[in-house]
């Protein structure tokens, strides 16, 4: 692809981004591309640089070096009020002061539309977040989740080119959350508009994006689409970070662990199967007994439709799921592991 | 639990309050006699609620009526200028991590710590004839002006006194406006003077509004700055107060005035209490 046809075709690029604080280097040499009606998230755990990176593309924030093209045109120089993208905050950032229909029309007054054009588009888009009710509510007469609509509703109606999404369920409970997410994905689909979620929940990053950009350090460590990087992870950190993973030092081999310098073997929780040491047949199963992982389960998890297990297997902890019956705690096992993922110095080796 | 404030309330504020009130009205006996006593050209109640006399005396006085517009002149152009200083400071402070800015808020706040008598006489001395103002503009040959004794000197010096109490309030409020909603408003497009008006201003409206009604009202009755830096005639109603109090012997005229003041002040402290309620009804919601 020529640099002009990546330019008319892309969404966002973020080239060589760089944010300090003071000594420290908070966003290090970054580059995303975000395809035109793509909804990327940006994972990761606290303080690795993915708000940062949000705030300076929002404009909040001055890059030290980089580039941050949003349709083609460069706006890093550009103040937050001229770059053509809208942000729905963590906490709502409704003025309270105004009602919802008055601060959803605020961007469109300041752009001094028409009236009828300003009552027509503000209508349409609070109808489209289902809030037509609550137009002229307060934000504080109103609940979380339509706070968080009326965000959202503030953001669309300027039809920005670029939608920044700065954790905008985390104040949400558990079950709206997954409502409100169900939501924000169905229209950002349906308007096609090119999104940014910034997010420490993997369950947020994997539900609603196309792909995910994991990030550490200030560092992108991988960017696949949310399957890919559940079942391919490229690093041992996004292995850990995406799911859940047990890290046991060395090499499978055979049924048995092997310990190898710098080498790391990392299962999924389903990936580890248990039997029961007493069952008919155990022994027969797999590798001979003496070749075999062996452990006792020390606690049962109820997770709803299945069972997190705790089991101890010599001196380490593993964490297995089982759906249907549960083994009782105290129970000796052996333990299989399928589709070990292998890790050398944290990069992850293609060979099993 | 409350009686025993409510009791010293009203034995100390309330009575007299009372009792003076009693006096405008031209009741010149009971707890007012002693004062009657010695005091010069009164008015004495005719019927049994009293005598408007002294009121219309006061009212319809040229002299007094020139201070009463004095009083309000000063009250309101004082108000407005530290509500403009302290909301600016404020603003900057809040939008700003430079030293300066932390420097002037500090700075602002200083006044507070010097007695104002002491203020006083530093703003006239600063702007007298042979004041510092003059002097320094003398060196370049500008022929500065005398504000000593003059309305001038008496708005700088209430500006001094009431604007660090204006800056505690109005920074708090400020600073109490969140980061986000500030940048919400850039986000949608407004311009940082355009966020200040719509959404900053109107977010910290309730302490404002206290701090204007403070300063007002201080100003309003306010005796020592006028009383040092400001003209005889016309002078605020506060050094008139004291006037006839004390040099004229005339206490009944003074009281009158007193109520004047208390009347308009009654009408600022109605903005207050609106404010508070507003604070009230926000923390109940």
């Amino acid at each position: 692809m020529t640099t002009q046809a990546a330019r008319a075709t892309d969404g966002l690029r973020i080239t060589g981004l760089v944010k300090r604080f003071g000594d420290r280097t908070v966003v290090d040499d970054l580059d995303l591309t975000v395809h035109p009606g793509e909804l990327v998230s940006l994972l990761g755990p606290s303080g690795c640089g993915k708000t940062t990176t949000l705030r300076m593309v929002a404009g909040f924030l001055a890059a030290d070096g980089g580039s941050i093209e949003i349709e083609g045109k460069d706006v890093v120089g550009l103040p937050p009020e001229r770059r053509p993208s809208a942000m729905v905050f963590q906490n709502y950032a409704l003025w309270p002061h105004m009602t919802v229909f008055k601060n959803v029309a605020y961007p469109l007054r300041l752009r001094r539309l028409p009236k009828h054009e300003v009552t027509d588009r503000v209508e349409h888009v609070l109808g489209l977040v289902n809030l037509l009710h609550h137009r002229d509510s307060r934000p504080a007469t109103i609940s979380g989740g339509e706070q968080q609509r009326a965000a959202l509703a503030r953001a669309l109606v300027q039809e920005p080119q670029l939608l920044l999404l700065d954790e905008p369920l985390s104040n949400l409970d558990a079950k709206l959350r997954v409502k409100v997410r169900e939501d924000i994905r169905e229209l950002q689909q349906r308007l096609g508009i090119t999104t940014v979620l910034v997010t420490h929940d993997q369950d947020e990053a994997l539900s609603m994006s196309d792909r995910i950009a994991v990030m550490n350090g200030g560092r992108i460590e991988q960017v696949s689409a949310p399957d890919e990087l559940y079942t391919d992870p490229r690093t041992e950190f996004v292995a850990g970070f995406v799911g859940q993973l047990n890290s046991l030092p060395g090499r499978l081999v055979g049924g048995r662990l092997v310990p190898e310098e710098g080498l790391l073997t990392g299962v999924r929780p389903e990936d580890v199967r248990l039997i029961p040491v007493d069952e008919p047949g155990a022994s027969a199963a797999g590798h001979a007994p003496q070749d075999r992982l062996r452990g006792r389960v020390v606690r049962v998890v109820p997770r709803g439709a299945f069972h997190e297990l705790v089991v101890e297997v010599e001196d380490r902890t593993l964490h297995s799921l089982a759906v249907g019956q549960s083994l009782p705690v105290g129970q000796e096992v052996y333990v299989d592991l399928a589709r070990p993922l292998l890790f050398r110095d944290g990069r992850r080796l293609q060979e099993r | 639990m409350a009686l025993p404030p409510i009791v010293l309330i009203l034995v100390f504020v309330g009575l007299p309050i009372v009792t003076a009130l009693l006096y405008s009205l031209g009741h010149t006996g009971g707890l007012n006699s002693v004062t009657a006593t010695i005091a010069q050209h009164q008015h004495v109640a005719t019927s049994w609620w009293g005598t408007l006399d002294a009121y219309r005396e006061v009212l319809t006085n040229a002299r007094l009526q020139r201070d009463l517009a004095l009083t309000v002149t000063v009250t309101v152009v004082s108000t407005v200028a530290v509500m403009l200083v302290a909301f600016g400071i404020a603003l900057y402070q809040r939008l700003s991590d430079s030293r300066l800015a932390k420097a002037l808020a500090v700075l602002a706040i200083v006044p507070m710590f010097i007695p104002v008598v002491i203020g006083s006489w530093a703003i006239l001395l600063f702007y007298s004839g042979t004041g510092f103002v003059r002097t320094a503009l003398a060196q370049i040959g500008v022929e500065g002006p005398v504000w000593a004794y003059t309305q001038t000197a008496i708005i700088i010096g209430s500006v001094w006194t009431s604007l660090p109490f204006a800056v505690l309030m109005i920074s708090s409020g400020v600073q109490a406006v969140p980061d986000a909603v500030i940048e919400a408003s850039r986000d949608a497009g407004a311009s940082l003077a355009r966020t200040v008006w719509s959404v900053i201003l109107p977010m910290a409206t309730v302490p404002v509004i206290i701090a204007a009604t403070f300063t007002a009202i201080g100003v309003l009755g306010s005796f020592t700055v006028p009383y040092f830096t400001g003209p005889n005639a016309p002078t605020m109603l506060g050094v008139d107060i004291n006037n006839y109090f004390s040099s004229f012997n005339q206490p009944q005229q003074s009281v009158v005035m007193a109520f004047v003041v208390f009347a308009l002040a009654s009408v600022i402290g109605a903005a207050y209490v609106w404010a508070n309620f507003r604070t009230a009804a926000k923390a109940v919601r």
